[in-house]
């Protein structure tokens, strides 16, 4: 293991002693780059605007115009989509007068045995449960900063929103399908059914979401409005 | 530049929130306070070891059976790659080879490097260190499209006699190291990569 750097430097450097003046007079006017730790001062930017690390270019700070009801009806929209797309057929195969029509349900239920089980539990997950457990939260912590009374779990109902955000992947989904409509292309014909055209929506409306929620800007508003 | 550790205090990890020494829990997002995330390094390599332990047979099982009139064929990730290129479907080979070969390996390798020479102090520079953990992070979630083409293909394509899909025991192993090796680079605290150096 490496060892931690020296934390007790020489208490004459100028740099040091303008931290400390800023950090007592206000601990949250400072942010350290959840990243890689470089101190930076907490400013207001105008929405649109991105605040970087300057060391290693994290997006520290980046508020939109609007952010609360933005993502919330965003994040309504993506649930929306979901149960649509869930309820129509997604892909019809044809071949010498055999045709098939399958959900996205049916499919994870066509692989529901044995140890497909597995796979079926994957795609489950990764592709409806992550994302509208993920849009459950937010919708959650969001409306509850809305109503300018955050919910008393919000901290750790939008932290779990936070961690689920790599397990969500729509738009790897929508890559493979891309990939498997390929592999069947000469062995049967595939007609694009409803679910497949919701499916590209919620993908683009769930980037959206993503881009619409600052996290800096959410957690100041938990911390303000709890006190 | 100074960071938080310079002046003893601790960094949220989480939310970026400063407090001073002793602190143990962030007023702000309510996450323990660590200086560094305790035993990042250890939980780092076992997530690796077993994801490399996945990966080995994700290579030589089969990924996925076709069954052709009732004649069964399995392939494994490169013979299917194969398949693509020779039926001239060179985008979709190209894009599988990546991200089924070619990127499971790299990231294996370069988090074994990222790991090696944080704890070892080897003289890579911070900022190639910073880029390839990026990279890492950033590419981890895209190696399971053929694990979602095996699904699709399994769950969806069912003619009855003439045309069937059958996942193969690679499939699942594929699944389980990428899950390994997002969950080994998720381990790491960047904060790690910093450490050390002097101002550039």
């Amino acid at each position: 293991m490496t060892g931690l750097p020296d934390l007790t430097p020489p208490g004459d450097d100028p740099e040091r002693k303008a931290w400390l003046r800023l950090f007592e007079a206000d601990p949250d006017a400072v942010i350290a780059c959840p990243s890689c730790d470089t101190l930076h001062l907490a400013e207001t930017i105008a929405p649109g605007q991105v605040a970087r690390c300057k060391r290693c270019h994290f997006t520290l700070i980046a508020p939109r115009r609007d952010t609360l009801n933005r993502t919330l009806a965003l994040a309504l929209t993506s649930a929306i989509l979901m149960v649509a797309m869930l309820s129509f057929p997604f892909l019809t195969l044809t071949r010498q007068g055999l045709s098939n029509e399958v959900s996205i349900l049916g499919m994870i239920g066509g692989l529901a045995h044995g140890w497909y089980m597995l796979l079926a539990i994957l795609v489950a997950m990764f592709v409806v449960g992550v994302p509208m457990l993920r849009a459950a939260a937010l919708i959650y912590v969001v409306w509850g900063l809305r109503q300018n009374r955050p919910p008393r779990a919000a901290r750790e109902v939008f932290r779990l929103a936070e961690a689920m955000a790599p397990w969500a992947m729509t738009e790897v989904f929508l890559i493979g399908t891309g990939v498997a409509l390929v592999k069947v292309a000469g062995l049967a014909r595939v007609g694009f059914e409803e679910a497949f055209w919701i499916f590209c929506v919620m993908v683009l409306v769930l980037a959206l979401k993503n881009a619409s929620v600052c996290r800096w800007t959410i957690w100041t508003m938990i911390r303000e409005r709890q006190e | 530049m100074m960071r938080a550790s310079d002046i003893g205090w601790i960094g949220c990890h989480n939310c970026g929130a400063v407090h001073s020494r002793g602190a143990q829990v962030c007023r702000t997002c309510g996450s323990a306070l660590h200086q560094r995330l305790p035993n990042s390094m250890q939980k780092l390599w076992a997530w690796l070891v077993t994801g490399i332990f996945f990966l080995i047979p994700a290579n030589l099982y089969p990924l996925l059976s076709n069954e052709i009139f009732g004649h069964e064929e399995g392939h494994t990730i490169l013979e299917g790659i194969l398949l693509f290129a020779q039926s001239g479907d060179y985008l979709v080979a190209g894009v599988i080879f990546l991200a089924s070969f070619v990127i499971p390996f790299f990231k294996v390798a370069v988090i074994a490097t990222l790991a090696l020479s944080i704890q070892h102090g080897w003289q890579l520079s911070p900022r190639l260190r910073h880029v390839l953990y990026e990279f890492v992070e950033f590419i981890g979630r895209w190696s399971m499209i053929d694990v979602f083409v095996v699904a699709l293909l399994t769950g969806l394509v069912h003619l009855g006699a003439i045309l069937a899909f059958l996942p193969g025991a690679g499939a699942i192993c594929f699944a389980l190291s990428v899950i390994c090796t997002m969950l080994s680079a998720q381990a790491l605290d960047a904060k790690l990569i910093w450490d050390g150096v002097t101002n550039e």
